[in-house]
């Protein structure tokens, strides 16, 4: 029990304070239920990322085994159209064997990579159904830790986003796995190759024609405009080759820019025409992991900015006040931090529909049940702190704002509502 | 929201995998067996036989005809597949970043420097410096404070309390300026140690030249020796109060308010409020997005936010007042005055109540009182 000089001074208050042990504790509001089902809705990505990334080994698997099992079907297809020897059919007949023993194998382990994903799913479902508004603030704790390390994913910060997800057991609720696959296109993007880029096209092939998009043409414009830079006639020929293959086929949706990026062959990589300069710009790279990164948050249902950024924007309009820039304004605002006040700085203030008082003495709430008191100057405090001050000092009040001594019989009540 | 129908959708999925799965390793192991099966009957049959067993094993293929029946498991897989995601966008926000600002663009150095803070605050060193080294950023200035606060509460955990002691007593002018009572909590527990360990006599002794000099908080003082009296039956006696783990956990509690304090830092993380303030923000600002969905809504460069977000009591930091009669905030221009009744309404909404002067007085709006407006005065919260 603390010790508090207002309450513990006689033996009732000792005894009313010990009281709730005995009586059933009070129900939750259902306020406080309500906002934290509101706050669960929050969390789609925590769900959604995990079961893209289950689909996608699902629908890879299945290719792959499909795959196999109708080349099986072929071969012997094959060899009963043909007329093989004995010996050679035998030993045909013998390599398929292996061949759907391999298949067996990879299908165990489809299924336990599958299976461990599908964990991973039920485990997060499981976390979201563990939040309660009795552990709510370990909750937080903890969904403070996954924010952080969703930010350091998208900011690269490999090391430190493993270290922390082990530490504090929550690797099933990030996605550092995800994030290393993200990370190898685009630092082969960084390093002008788009290869890795292009092979994560093909392995998402349905999904991106389905969203539209055009990140794959995109790379190869990219790999088109290199060849033209290299500015050889063998690297033009490539070039014109390299256009037949694999710009025409986007033709049909995209004209416009083809056509502007294929002019390009009529101008050199030193071009002074701003229209074709910027085209060879190496910035154009940076555009390329930029547009990545746009298509992999959309492939996965993840959000484009690192949730910390959006959760922050939101906290810090929330408690945004002209006060919280004030000289003196109390350490507890977080806005009272030069840190915070840069970053709140450009949002919007908090809205309040009615009053909301608080104790410039004790910090604490002014309300029905600690009434603020008006000195004869004007300034208002809490009840509570002004009887204390004068049990302390004689019935005497001292303004601790402007040094205004009076008595405590001089105080009025102010009804605020 | 509802979560079992998210759980519900999900074991449909996990069900159609695992049922695909059986399938194809069904379908492999037929195929196997009838090879094997053909391979079998070759190795007896006379050499020119093969090519009628290999068009049983094509005929055989043909009717089982797999690449069909695997076709057929995964579209029941895919129903599921597809009703999934759509079961979660129908219970939960889809997009966050609606309510996001996309114009504000966040510096990261000030992103990773709060970052690094926090970790230190949190007692997390290894990672705080594990963090600090991948992002290049300067060393946190606070990083040294928060070690020695964490010595210190360490040694608290181990009942040790001289190092707490040893930093009460070097800023104790500090503290009683802020009125906290943290060297007072310390000796009394210090005493009660004593007391509980050693002689009665020793205990007196560290009484008076200790716990004396509180002289204002007197009823805890005299609570503290009487205790003596029950000496090492403290369970049945009045007293037993003294004997609860939460006498420590406030003591702990209150040196890192007070350490933090006089960092200049929150006793509670500032990240932690802001996240916790923007979780409890994100939801109605949602809702209003999209009731608003038809509307032109300029989220992206308003002043203020759109709604009124009620965040709990210890995240009230400062007075807010609202005029009860015309909504608006009180700001320099417009402050809170009280009448004579004792309610508080802003100066406009006075100005207007009295048409700007013109009436000296007018009836308060929540009270039968006649207010003088004379006797009006501007409030100071
Ligand atoms: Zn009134």
């Amino acid at each position: 029990m603390e010790i508090d000089p207002v309450t513990n001074g006689n033996a009732d208050a000792v005894m009313t304070e010990s009281a709730p042990t005995i009586t059933p504790s009070p129900p939750v509001p259902s306020s406080r239920l309500s906002q934290l089902t509101e706050s669960l809705k929050l969390e789609h990505q925590l769900l959604r990322v995990p079961f893209e990334h289950y689909r996608k080994t699902i629908r890879a698997n299945h290719r792959c085994f499909e795959k196999e099992v109708s080349s099986v079907v072929s071969t012997v297809g094959d060899l009963a159209d043909n007329d093989w020897s004995k010996d050679v059919t035998v030993s045909r007949l013998t390599s398929l064997v292996s061949r759907l023993q391999g298949l067996k194998r990879k299908l165990e382990e489809g299924s336990n990579v599958e299976n461990l994903q599908a964990q991973r799913c039920r485990a997060r479902i499981d976390h979201l159904d563990s939040a309660d508004v009795k552990n709510i603030t370990e909750w937080n704790n903890t969904k403070l830790k996954r924010i952080l390390v969703d930010y350091m994913l998208r900011m690269s910060y490999f090391e430190t986003a493993s270290k922390l997800s082990e530490s504090t057991n929550i690797s099933d609720l990030v996605d550092i796995d995800i994030f290393r696959e993200a990370k190898k296109v685009i630092d082969a993007l960084k390093n002008r190759d788009v290869a890795s880029a292009l092979a994560w096209c093909a392995e998402n092939k349905t999904r991106l024609k389905k969203s539209k998009s055009k990140f794959e043409f995109q790379l190869r414009l990219q790999e088109f405009i290199e060849l033209v830079r290299a500015d050889t006639a063998e690297s033009y020929k490539q070039a014109i080759l390299y256009a037949r293959k694999h710009l025409a086929p986007w033709g049909a949706t995209h004209m416009n820019e083809l056509q502007h990026v294929v002019a390009t062959l009529a101008f050199k990589s030193t071009t002074e025409c701003t229209k074709y300069k910027i085209l060879f710009e190496i910035r154009q790279w940076d555009v390329l992991v930029h547009q990545f990164k746009q298509e992999f948050c959309k492939l996965y249902g993840m959000t484009m900015e690192p949730l910390l950024n959006i959760y922050l924007q939101a906290g810090l309009s929330a408690l945004k006040t002209p006060y919280g820039f004030e000289e003196g304004c109390t350490k507890e605002d977080p806005l009272s931090q030069e840190s915070f006040r840069k970053l709140a700085r450009p949002l919007p203030y908090s809205k309040q529909d009615h009053s909301k008082l608080v104790c410039y003495i004790s910090k604490e709430p002014m309300d029905t049940d600690n009434p603020p008191q008006v000195l004869p100057n004007g300034y208002v405090y809490s009840t509570k702190a002004l009887k204390e001050m004068a049990e302390k000092n004689g019935g005497n009040i001292t303004c601790p704002r402007t040094g205004f001594v009076c008595n405590y019989t001089d105080l009025v009540k102010a009804y605020v509502s | 929201m509802d979560l079992k129908s998210i759980k519900d959708a999900f074991d449909r999925v996990a069900n159609k995998q695992k049922l695909s799965y059986s399938k194809t390793h069904e379908i492999v192991q037929m195929l196997s067996q009838e090879i094997d099966k053909a391979l079998s009957i070759l190795q007896e049959a006379s050499p020119f036989d093969h090519r009628s067993i290999l068009a049983d094993v094509k005929k055989m293929f043909t009717e089982i005809s797999p690449v069909n029946q695997l076709e057929a498991a995964e579209k029941e897989l895919n129903v599921a597949l597809t009703k999934y995601p759509k079961v979660l966008e129908k219970q939960l926000n889809t997009d966050i970043s609606k309510a996001y600002r996309n114009n504000v663009e966040f510096d990261t150095h000030i992103v990773n420097q709060i970052i690094a803070n926090f970790f230190y605050r949190q007692g997390m060193f290894d990672i705080g410096d594990c963090f600090v080294a991948e992002t290049g950023e300067s060393e946190c200035s606070t990083r040294k404070s928060f070690k020695e606060m964490y010595q210190i509460l360490e040694a608290m955990k181990g009942r040790d309390l001289e190092p707490a002691l040893n930093w009460a007593v070097s800023n104790s002018d500090k503290l009683k300026q802020v009125r906290s009572d943290l060297e007072l909590k310390l000796r009394s527990l210090h005493f009660l140690e004593i007391a509980e360990g050693k002689n009665s006599q020793e205990a007196i002794n560290y009484a008076r030249k200790h716990i004396a000099v509180f002289a204002d908080s007197l009823p805890e003082t005299q609570k503290l020796v009487c205790s003596l009296l029950w000496n090492k039956n403290l369970v049945k006696s009045p007293y037993s109060e003294f004997l609860s783990p939460a006498l420590w956990d406030n003591a702990v509690k209150e040196l890192t308010r007070q350490y933090c304090n006089l960092l200049g830092e929150s006793s509670e993380s500032p990240l932690s409020i802001t996240i916790t303030a923007g979780t409890q923000t994100l939801p109605v600002l949602l809702k209003y997005i999209n009731v608003m969905a038809n509307k032109k809504l300029d989220l992206q460069n308003m002043e203020q936010l759109p709604v009124a977000v009620a965040l709990p009591k210890e995240y009230q930091f400062h007075s807010v007042f609202v005029c009860p009669v015309s909504k608006e905030q009180s700001s320099d221009d417009n402050p809170p005055m009280m009448m004579s009744c004792g309610h508080v309404l802003c100066k406009q909404t006075i100005n207007r109540m009295s048409k700007n002067g013109s009436k000296s007085s007018f009836k308060c709006p929540y009270c039968p009182t006649d207010v003088d407006i004379s006797r009006c005065r501007q409030l100071h919260f």
